[in-house]
């Protein structure tokens, strides 16, 4: 058997394996089904929550969507500006530090109070949370651009714009991506948080509502669902990046 | 021809470095990188700079490129001083061979017209053109990953010489490769050089590279670099090692740069 | 100028904005700092919430447990996935996977398993911390420098040797990054696991000021809960270096 199909094999087993025994040791009574159901219950607790989840998760994505887009636009140019004028990365990059290590949910309430309990507060308290990862990424990247084809590209007399053009940013491609790829995550993460701490529309509070009303089928259902739903963005940007950078090894 | 220099004499002058020092600060304090250091190199020359490690052999280069100004002294081009990077007279090869990851082969040979503002088929031509000689004719879509070291250096050099500048600086471009393809390319090199009669600064390592290659050899003294000889080379090519002329020059040369070997390892 | 006076002058120049919206806006919104600053005093002298210190201690001893299962479970998985081949092939991308999906989404079943009190926070800080840490193990154990491994076996050395000598020198700097980002997440589980649900610890303290417009009082509280973080940050980040200088 080649070690890859052992892999596979062992992946599958595995799996199988887990739900099988997850799904005996429910039926013979060892846990409570009101804790943890089995997984048939799972996919009959989809059922039941399908009509409410899919547009919840509708309404979550097109947030995070906005987010998205929001925190990709200020991050990258951000981190460009920062990155490449020494003087502003001198001077910010402890407090763009601070802010991208505290947790941000200790403002969260403080948003709320300020934007209400509707979509606005989702979108930018996700803004906040995508934000801080990509532009402390594209800032590291531009810094560390190779010295020496920034050397060659003065040395064939490259103006300014040049730089940029020709060689800062074809060289930060790759980084840009995976801070995307990352901050994709972190906006779904603050959108899924407000929707939960403020519980008004979307997937976070779905799930919230099921926890509190002790529905762990429906619960464990739906949380399966934002889990494949952010897993299948992440592979398909992870698809992308591997497009976009073809001229790596 | 040896001794210290005094001012070459010399009917027509394409490059005159004049009195040029350098001082770097760095964490431990001041280092003097080169001293007063006077050299004139004549138009299609193949003059070698050899020296031991951190003599400030790379320092002079990038003055001549316009990458690094002097402290004091100065660099004249044609009776022109230096002040910046004059990619129409000058082209740098560099011992990173520095190819853009992103841009095939022909993409970075193309690199330094495109960014002269040459139109996209003229310089694609150009470049083409020059991948023959390079012996690159079938790796023009390879990206850099994809070639050998010895190729990559080779794109960085038709790079340089894409643009057609009258200089060609090159900083230890061999150095990162392995023996028999530093003298594979230094043959291919020569052949490129007495084609194109290119004035040529070499900075190198190596005692054969200098011989095999130069009309005239530069040695520097251990830090601060100073110009402690020159040594004017045979001119006929292929230069034939074994003759008691190359024999004699070459134990000539390893005592000059040996004393100055043995006091820059003391040093570190 | 000085590049600290710069970022002191833009520090200040920030509570100075800060103080000059906040007095021009609702007061229930907006907190300037010289409203901030008595507040925080009454925190601290425990007149707003003298329960203050229980609160404090809770949050602290649900990190440090959260903290230490985190520590032990990455480790453990690991370097089971490191060191063993197959393994790692087959459920290192399941763990990759895992990672791409947002943490929260775990918390309402946690919450739902662990009720309301100091267990579900613990459990959410431990998964946060837990990734970093098995991810830094992984990472640290392919950095190993194969060359080295081979050395070590051509002078005879058994594989515990190799273990304690070659291997974990070589992964240490990686491995105490790791550490130090799985506390900065076990603290961020506990404290949003506290936010979105709890009736004691700092988190439920804050949500309690937010929701009777207590603003000033909520932004004390903000500012406690800030010190225990960067406190517990500052000590990560001494013991790493101590980490660093003895491998050095």
């Amino acid at each position: 058997m080649s070690a890859t199909l052992r892999v596979r094999t062992l992946q599958a087993v595995s799996v199988i394996a887990l739900l099988g025994l997850w799904e005996a040791v429910v039926r013979a009574g060892y846990v409570d089904p009101l804790f943890v159901p089995a997984p048939s219950a799972v996919v009959r607790g989809f059922g039941a929550i399908a009509p409410t989840a899919l547009p919840a998760l509708g309404d979550t994505l097109l947030k995070t969507a906005i987010a998205y887009v929001l925190a990709a636009a200020l991050g990258v140019t951000g981190g460009i500006v920062i990155g490449s004028v020494r003087a502003l990365h001198d001077t910010l990059h402890p407090f763009v530090g601070a802010v991208y290590g505290l947790p941000k949910i200790l403002v969260l309430p403080w948003i709320v109070l300020l934007l209400g309990f509707g979509t606005a507060p989702a979108i930018a308290y996700g803004t906040i949370h995508g934000l801080f990862p990509i532009l402390v990424l594209v800032m590291g990247a531009v810094r560390d651009v190779d010295r020496t084809l920034l050397t060659v590209a003065r040395s064939y007399g490259a103006r300014p714009w040049q730089v940029y053009v020709k060689v800062i940013l074809p060289a930060i491609v790759p980084s840009v991506l995976a801070s995307l790829r990352l901050g994709v995550v972190f906006c779904l993460l603050g959108v899924l948080i407000v929707e939960m701490f403020a519980g008004v529309r979307g997937m976070g509070s779905v799930m919230g509502g099921l926890a509190n009303g002790f529905r762990a089928p429906e619960l464990f259902a739906a949380t399966g669902l934002v889990s494949v739903a952010s897993i299948a963005i992440v592979l398909g940007l992870d698809h992308l990046n591997e497009k976009l950078s073809h001229w790596r090894g | 021809m040896s001794g210290p220099p005094a001012r070459p004499v010399s009917a027509v002058e394409l490059i005159r470095i004049e009195g040029v020092s350098k001082r770097y600060e760095t964490a431990s304090g001041a280092v003097d990188a080169i001293r007063d250091v006077s050299l004139a190199v004549r138009p299609g020359e193949f003059c070698t700079i050899i020296g031991p490690s951190g003599c400030g052999k790379s320092t002079l280069l990038s003055m001549v490129g316009g990458l690094v100004s002097p402290d004091t002294g100065r660099v004249l081009i044609e009776t022109r001083p230096v002040t910046g990077p004059d990619p129409k007279r000058v082209a740098t090869v560099f011992q990173d061979p520095g190819l853009f990851p992103w841009r095939t082969a022909v993409e970075n040979v193309e690199f330094g017209l495109e960014v002269q503002g040459v139109g996209g088929k003229r310089r694609r031509a150009v470049a083409t053109e020059l991948l023959g000689p390079l012996g690159l004719r079938r790796f023009a879509e390879k990206y850099p990953r994809e070639l050998s070291g010895g190729m990559r250096q080779r794109v960085a050099i038709g790079r340089a010489l894409a643009v057609d500048a009258q200089i060609l600086l090159m900083d230890e471009p061999f150095g990162a490769l392995d023996e028999q393809t530093r003298v594979l390319m230094g043959e291919w090199l020569l052949d490129i050089w007495r084609r194109t009669r290119r004035t040529v600064i070499f900075v190198t390592h190596s005692l054969h590279e200098a011989l095999a290659l130069s009309s005239r050899v530069v040695v520097m003294t251990a830090r601060p670099g100073r110009i402690k000889s020159v040594i004017e080379l045979p001119q006929g090519y292929p230069r034939l090692m074994e003759s008691a002329e190359l024999v004699t020059l070459r134990a000539k040369l390893w005592s000059e740069i040996r004393d100055e070997s043995l006091r820059a390892m003391g040093e570190s | 100028m000085n590049i600290v006076a710069i970022r002191a002058v833009i520090l200040v120049a920030i509570l100075a904005l800060w103080e000059i919206a906040a007095r021009v806006g609702n007061p229930l919104i907006y907190v300037p700092p010289s409203a901030a600053l008595p507040a925080l005093g009454e925190l601290l002298r425990l007149r707003s919430y003298p329960d203050l210190p229980e609160h404090l201690a809770l949050t602290a001893q649900e990190i440090v447990v959260a903290y230490g299962l985190a520590v032990a479970g990455g480790l453990g998985v690991g370097f089971a996935l490191g060191l063993h081949r197959v393994l790692g092939r087959a459920y290192g991308p399941i763990l990759a996977a895992l990672y791409a999906v947002p943490s929260v989404v775990w918390y309402p079943s946690l919450m739902l398993f662990f009720g309301l009190d100091a267990a579900s926070k613990i459990a959410f800080g431990f998964l946060l911390g837990f990734f970093p840490v098995t991810l830094a193990v992984l990472a640290g154990i392919r950095q190993v420098n194969t060359h080295l491994v081979t050395v070590a076996r051509s002078f005879g050395a058994s594989s515990t040797t190799v273990f304690t000598k070659v291997m974990v020198p070589g992964m240490l700097f990686t491995l105490m990054g790791g550490l130090r980002t799985g506390l900065a997440l076990a603290v961020i589980g506990v404290i949003v696991g506290e936010i979105l649900g709890s009736k004691s610890g700092m988190g439920s303290l804050i949500n309690h000021a937010y929701g009777l417009f207590r603003t000033a009082d909520y932004v004390a509280l903000v500012i406690v809960t800030l010190v225990l973080i960067v406190a517990s940050d500052a000590v990560a980040s001494l013991v790493e270096r101590r980490a660093r200088r003895w491998t050095a």
